[in-house]
């Protein structure tokens, strides 16, 4: 078959096929990459660089969500607000109105947006890449709308956005340790383990070698006796899922919602992070995430930002086609 | 609820300027994508740029003047985009020029408030459009009556381009099959240089139209951007015909939202995105450049 013999060319081999002694080891780093990470805030002394680095790996994880839905389906999703946003007026809401604890009211806006990304994919996964990456704006544009309204406004607090009163605690951190970059860490950076970990298991699955196929020959996968709308919603549920983790944190990271959250801007800045850094690999959006937040700050100290973040922008798509990531190992693999 | 007021003429004068308006500056998106089959996110900014270009021109040449200068003038940035930007990255994939386009808005928008401000500028119609005309017994700003005679006329003219000259076949031709068009000995390059070249300054007429119906301001090109995309989708990825048919329904359609819902108005487009394209995933044209 073309489609998987070209696929297999291009992808790495499923971890399955690699011998036992080197998947422990691949294990053992990452278990290892884990814990030590947790220490990061004891090396990391300074609150300011330590907040700037939770932005950077929480927009990471945003980026690796889109990353993943591009590289295995070729869809892009212009609407990331829409799931960045969402988990986080839901959190508002659960917390503010219906008074429920931490980890009901998170655990509720996490499954209420996975949900809303069920119904809302099961529309949007037919379109054609282009009309589906305008379809996700429309829907991040629609809740941004929603947002604002008048009616809404005793729900969402309108333009002013919502702040939010949470009780109880989640993991042990209630809302004050929430609110505190030191204690926030852990959570934050365990959930971008976790989220890296899945996104690279599904990428090496059987799961993921039919989505990659079904990019390369659509036709061809559905005579073959393949269902293609199937898999690639749920790529796409998965994507937004890990989008609404990442939403969520920035919601109990700041205990505050804005429509801002839900603007295409929002979305650009995961986009943006996810194509500087390359969506080819887990890594790359993460990494691209980092650049773009040390960069967002860097040229916000001179007063350009806009400006800057458009050339670098540029400067960094047309002269890195894969991405940093891409490059680097690129680099990496002609040393050897 | 006043039904009587959805269908008064003025109703009507409002939904089709809003729609000329889309329809200039969605055509030449429309071009642009059939031919390089680039989404321009830059569209916006070039809009915007040619609506400041249009206040300045306008001030020392006046409005006339600056209603054939400024397209000029950004004919030439077309020029200058298609040959330092749009070429150079033929080979990528859409996605990647897409985002070089967005990173262009992201510095044309800076460098237009260093030059021109950050204060929203208004400009004033020339004086014979300045006062309204009677419209089937309502008074009815000239100045917009004029914008959807410029709007229609300026689609006629595209459409007889396309429809009627050499250089219009092979554009319809390059829009279809790229490959067999070039095999056939089209200059694939140069037609792209001409239709960039002319989308642009598309996006420049746009915005100096636009001066004295809306406001001269920083936010203008992101808002209208964002209407467009929606125009050229719903039209049908490249079609001309189509876009033009969805920048009517959009127009209609924000217009009559305004009078019977404004709460959900700000909605309409996105419901209208949906529907049509849940219904009809090709959009409403029949095809590219068409």
């Amino acid at each position: 078959m073309d489609a998987v013999a070209t696929m297999t060319k291009t992808a790495p081999l499923p971890a399955a096929a690699a011998p036992a002694g080197r998947r422990w080891r691949a294990w053992g780093v990452f278990v290892g990459v884990t814990v030590l990470g947790l220490f990061v805030p004891m090396v990391l002394t300074s609150g300011f660089h330590l907040g700037l680095l939770i932005n950077g790996i929480v927009l990471g994880i945003a980026a690796v969500g889109i990353g993943f839905l591009m590289h295995q389906c070729g869809l892009v999703m212009f609407g990331v607000a829409a799931f960045i946003g969402l988990p986080a007026y839901l959190l508002g809401i659960f917390s503010n109105h219906l008074n429920l604890a931490l980890p009901a009211a998170a655990a509720l806006a996490l499954l209420g947006s996975t949900a809303f990304a069920a119904l809302t994919g099961a529309l949007v996964v037919r379109a054609r890449p282009l009309p589906f990456a305008m379809l996700t704006l429309a829907l991040a544009q629609m809740l941004k709308s929603a947002a604002t309204l008048q009616a809404l406004r005793p729900l969402t607090g309108g333009d002013d956005g919502l702040t939010m009163t949470l009780s109880g605690s989640l993991f042990g951190l209630n809302a004050a340790a929430l609110s505190k970059a030191a204690s926030f860490w852990p959570l934050a950076w365990v959930a971008l383990c976790a989220v890296m970990f899945i996104a690279w298991r599904a990428a090496h699955s059987r799961f993921g070698q039919v989505l990659r196929a079904t990019q390369a020959n659509e036709e061809r996968m559905r005579f073959s006796g393949f269902d293609t709308v199937w898999p690639r919603l749920l790529a796409f549920v998965l994507s937004a899922f890990i989008v609404s983790i990442a939403g969520l944190l920035m919601a109990l990271h700041s205990a505050f919602a804005s429509p801002e959250l839900l603007d295409f801007a929002t979305g650009g800045h995961a986009l943006v992070a996810m194509l500087v850094g390359g969506g080819a690999t887990v890594g790359g959006p993460l990494l691209g995430a980092l650049l773009y937040t040390w960069g967002q700050d860097a040229f916000g100290a001179t007063g350009y930002l806009e400006l800057l973040t458009g050339i670098a922008v540029v400067v960094m798509i047309a002269a890195f086609p894969q991405g940093a990531m891409g490059f680097l190992l690129k680099l990496f693999r002609r040393r050897q | 609820m006043d039904w009587s007021q959805l269908f008064s003429v003025a109703q009507l004068a409002n939904a089709l300027a809003l729609a000329s308006l889309l329809t200039i500056l969605a055509s030449g998106l429309a071009l642009i994508f059939g031919l390089r089959d680039v989404m321009n996110f830059g569209h916006g900014a070039f809009y915007m740029l040619g609506a400041y270009a249009g206040y300045s021109v306008g001030k020392l040449l006046g409005f006339w003047a600056a209603l054939i200068v400024v397209p000029l003038l950004l004919a030439v940035v077309g020029a200058v985009f298609e040959l330092a930007v749009l070429r150079p990255l033929q080979k990528r994939s859409h996605m990647d020029v897409a985002l070089v386009t967005f990173g262009l808005a992201l510095i044309i928008g800076p460098a237009v408030h260093k030059v021109w401000g950050t204060v929203p500028l208004s400009v004033e119609p020339p004086p014979v459009l300045a006062g309204s005309v009677q419209l089937f017994g309502t008074m009815y700003p000239a100045y917009r009556l004029f914008l959807i005679a410029v709007g229609f006329g300026t689609c006629l003219a595209l459409a007889g381009w396309l429809k009627f000259t050499r250089s219009g076949m092979y554009t319809r031709a390059v829009s279809q099959q790229p490959h067999v068009a070039r095999m056939m000995g089209v200059n694939t390059d140069r037609l792209s240089l001409l239709v960039v070249c002319l989308g642009i300054a598309f996006a420049g007429l746009a915005g100096v139209l636009a001066g004295p119906y809306l406001s001269v301001d920083p936010g203008m090109g992101a808002s209208i951007l964002i209407s467009c995309l929606i125009v050229v989708v719903v039209g049908g990825l490249g079609s001309i015909g189509g876009a033009i048919a969805a920048a009517l329904v959009y127009g209609f359609i924000q217009v009559i939202g305004t009078v019977l819902f404004p709460s959900l108005a700000v909605l309409a487009p996105y419901l209208l995105l949906f529907g049509v394209l849940l219904w009809r995933p090709q959009g409403f044209g029949r095809g590219r450049v068409a």
